[in-house]
């Protein structure tokens, strides 16, 4: 009888899991990534957009939504639950602010949705809501970046970057990797769109990225813009390549030198020499590749 | 104690608003802004029960902007007329009734037409070319009947505002300053009811300059496309 | 008593899809055709009818010969089966289980009520769409509940975004578009619509690509009023206001006689085509 405990949801297994939200974290590994990138003194958000089929009316996908002037967040998992979800946070900003007329934080409304995600692994007869949430912005009167994630079961927690959805493994291993504190603006949107490129193949078009700059200050890059940066991670990446073949013929240059070397005594160049002309500037073609044999 | 206008333009609506508040006969304060902004376009000048008249505000305030962020588009003014008169008329009935009187104007972008609505605490609403609450009605009522005219630009608008204003000085013996706003499709715009041509000032600054802030920024996610 | 909630509606399977919304899905690939074309000028909607016979009475239901005077331009009522008015401004197609159809109908016809008696005004299309998906939404989640196994096609006017369709599904996902399709064939009248369909068509060209579509995707090969219902939403001339218009059989028979698609009568078809197939004439467009 196995098989009921991850129906009833109230219901432990016997080895302490709780099935649904398990499989609704699977359902959040169904959506679109979202990536978030914390600065210096921005916060970007950048998501992977469904390209929308040439009868659609794109004004209808949305996948960023503003809860407040000052809070934006992404989701991944089942469209229509994060519709819920986030109206529900709308109501909340609203009635915080009627109630202590203040703007909420960013941590509190972080808590408040996982909150709701939480009641719903927890009540009677509903199953959990099939959705990760990425919150950013500005706390008022505060000139702090914030990034929290929430998951299905209610937890939350607070990122320097972050990514939810599909492959979000492979990319948070790529954020691990790449990410340096105090990025600046331009770097953060770089990192964020490089990250994305990890899973996302068709390139710019399917790229949206939301950047936060202040309280209340937030910019929705124009598909053009995207499509710049994409150019640029593309050439650098193109510019590596070179580099590595480059430094790959050197090596191979050298070593084939320091065969004939080995022969007639009069390996003058070294092989790391030619290594070093391709690691300069631009496309020079290395000195060393062909003068390297003598 | 207090005294409110407004007056609808050709393609703008004038409200004006006394500033003091206080209680009985005494005046507490004579900076009190009792204009709210609810939106791009849309302003109200309230006055009534002292505290009900911010509660109500900050209430309407908030749900004004909850439908803004929900739906990327704020409310237009005739709807946002509709739902404060309800909330008022399902207010009188209830145990705690609100005391609220107010003038709603707005600036419609749709159909790039000025509105202004009388509203008070009763739940009636009346959709008029100009109107007047509390002292002003005494006095500037008649000056409007007089001096409006069907589509005043912002000139003889203003003119007309400062001809109400100096009536009330005249006649009544409680002394007021006022606040004043004008909206047409750039948004919101304080504007200086004491000096002498308030609308040339307005016009040499930058508009940005002159705005007043919506309680929010407005919104850009989604592109609100306005159709005509 | 733990399994009175733990219903197998509202939870996920290991893979994290919920199944019976798929299922949902799939039983509204067997319902009758409903396609929906967007144009500046309006949008035109038509709709397959599965209940047919011969004896069947439709002279009283909405949208019947027998009901609304002459020359009455927007009908206020419905199509009968599968196009309904929701408010004023907004005309719905529904693809799938007729019986939570209706209820889907009632509740977007109260929403838009309570939206008039809150606002003054008509709610707005989209705010229509979302609250009715809310409803469906709410049904994947909470227990003991089987979704709406209906698909709904809106389309809509409103001051603020002007001629509007969208589509919705059983899991409360719902998009806006320019043309297209839920119900059988979707598929294949959706890549029809693609090919054919032209950024500013004009009201007629929307109808006639509508009905052109679904003369090639129904399995009949004659279109008429007995099968279809048609409704368009355009603006009223003078007042600028929406006009919601669904065709009475005998508009319908006769805007398909001008487009050359069938519209005749089954017992006439019948007798001409006894006299020598002049009746089949109207029918060359159909290839499928």
């Amino acid at each position: 009888m196995s098989r009921s405990y991850d129906r009833a949801l109230t219901v432990f297994s016997p080895d302490g899991h709780l099935f649904q939200v398990e499989y609704a974290l699977e359902a959040v590994r169904r959506g679109t990534c979202a990536v978030g990138v914390r600065g210096s003194s921005c916060v970007v958000l950048g998501v992977e957009k469904k390209s929308t089929l040439q009868l659609q009316d794109p004004r209808t996908v949305r996948k960023v939504a503003m809860l407040d002037d000052h809070v934006c967040v992404a989701f991944a998992g089942l469209t229509a639950d994060g519709r819920i979800l986030i109206d529900k946070a709308r109501v909340e900003c609203q009635s915080h602010r009627l109630t202590v007329e203040d703007p909420v934080s960013i941590e509190y409304i972080t808590k408040h949705i996982a909150g709701i995600q939480q009641k719903y692994t927890q009540s009677g007869g509903v199953r959990p809501f099939g959705i990760s949430t990425l919150v950013v912005g500005f706390d008022p009167n505060d000139k702090i970046p914030k990034l929290y994630q929430t998951e299905p079961s209610g937890i939350y927690s607070a990122w320097k970057a972050c990514s939810i959805g599909r492959a979000s493994k492979t990319v948070r291993e790529f954020l691990e990797k790449n990410y340096t504190e105090n990025l600046e603006r331009d770097d953060s949107i770089k990192l964020t769109v490089k990250s994305l490129l990890e899973v996302v193949q068709t390139g710019a078009k399917n790229i949206e990225i939301s950047v936060m700059e202040s309280y209340g200050v937030i910019t929705h890059l124009e598909q053009s813009e995207i499509e710049k940066i994409v150019a640029t991670i593309e050439s650098e990446k193109e510019a590596e390549a070179e580099k590595k073949r480059q430094r790959l013929a050197a090596t191979q240059a050298g070593q084939a030198s320091m065969a004939m070397g080995s022969q007639a005594v009069s390996g003058t160049q070294t092989p790391s020499a030619g290594g070093a002309a391709g690691e300069g500037e631009g496309h020079a073609t290395v000195p060393g590749g062909e003068s390297g044999v003598q | 104690m207090e005294c409110s206008f407004g007056l609808t333009g050709k393609d703008y609506v004038l409200l004006c608003s006394d500033m003091s508040a206080g209680r009985s006969i005494i005046r507490m304060k004579s900076d009190e802004n009792k204009i709210k902004t609810l939106g791009p376009h849309l302003a109200m000048a309230y006055g009534g029960e002292p505290g009900d008249t911010n509660n109500f505000a900050e209430y309407v305030e908030r749900n004004m902007r909850l439908y803004h962020i929900r739906n990327h588009y704020p409310l237009l003014p005739e709807s946002a007329s509709a739902w404060i008169r309800r909330t008022l008329a399902e207010s009188i009935r209830s145990r705690k009734p609100y005391s609220v009187n107010l003038l709603l104007a707005g600036y419609d972008t749709t159909t790039t037409k000025p509105h202004l609505y009388w509203i008070d605490y009763l739940g009636t609403k009346a959709v008029v070319p100009y109107a007047a609450h509390g002292m002003g009605v005494y006095v500037s009522l008649s000056t409007m009947d007089k001096w409006w005219f069907n589509d005043m630009n912002k000139r003889e608008g203003v003119d007309v505002l400062k001809k109400c204003i100096d009536e009330v000085k005249k006649r009544i013996t409680v002394h007021f300053n006022f606040n004043c706003i004008l909206i047409d499709k750039d948004g919101i715009h304080h504007i200086d009811i004491e000096s002498e041509d308030p609308i040339t000032e307005l016009e040499s600054q930058q508009p940005k300059e002159t705005l007043v802030d919506a309680p929010n920024p407005p919104l850009d996610i989604g592109n609100v496309g306005v159709t005509a | 008593m733990a399994r009175r909630y733990d219903s197998r509606t509202t939870i996920f399977s290991p893979e994290g899809r919920l199944f019976q919304v798929e299922y949902a899905m799939e039983a509204i690939s067997h319902a009758g055709t409903v396609l929906a074309v967007l144009s500046k000028e309006g949008i035109a909607m038509a709709a397959e009818k599965k209940v047919t016979g011969k004896l069947l009475d439709l002279s009283l239901a909405p949208g019947g010969e027998g009901m609304g005077g002459e020359g009455t331009e927007a009908w206020m009522g419905g199509g009968g089966e599968k196009i309904f008015l929701l408010n004023n401004n907004i005309l719905a197609g529904l693809a799938g289980i007729t019986s939570d159809a209706n209820s889907l109908v009632n509740f977007a016809r109260n929403s838009a009520q309570k939206h008039l008696f809150t606002y003054d005004e008509d709610i707005p299309v989209e705010m229509l769409v979302q609250r009715l998906c809310d409803m469906k939404q709410g049904y994947t989640q909470f227990g003991g509940l089987r979704p709406f196994g209906v698909a709904l096609l809106y389309m809509g006017w409103d001051p603020i975004y002007g001629f509007q369709l969208y589509q919705s599904d059983p899991s409360g996902n719902y998009s806006g578009w320019k043309a297209t399709c839920i119900g059988s064939n979707h598929s294949s009248a959706s890549s029809l619509l693609k090919q054919d369909y032209k950024e500013d068509l004009t009201l007629e060209e929307a109808k006639s690509l509508c009905l052109k579509v679904m003369s090639k995707t129904m399995d009949s090969t004659k279109l008429s009023s007995e099968k279809l219902e048609f409704a368009t939403m355009t603006l009223h001339p003078q007042t600028k206001q929406p006009l919601s218009k669904i065709y009475r059989p005998s508009e319908l028979d006769g805007l398909l006689r001008d487009l050359e698609l069938g519209g005749t009568k089954e017992d006439l078809i019948g007798a001409m085509e006894g006299t020598g197939g002049g009746g089949a004439v109207g029918n060359v467009a159909i290839s499928t």
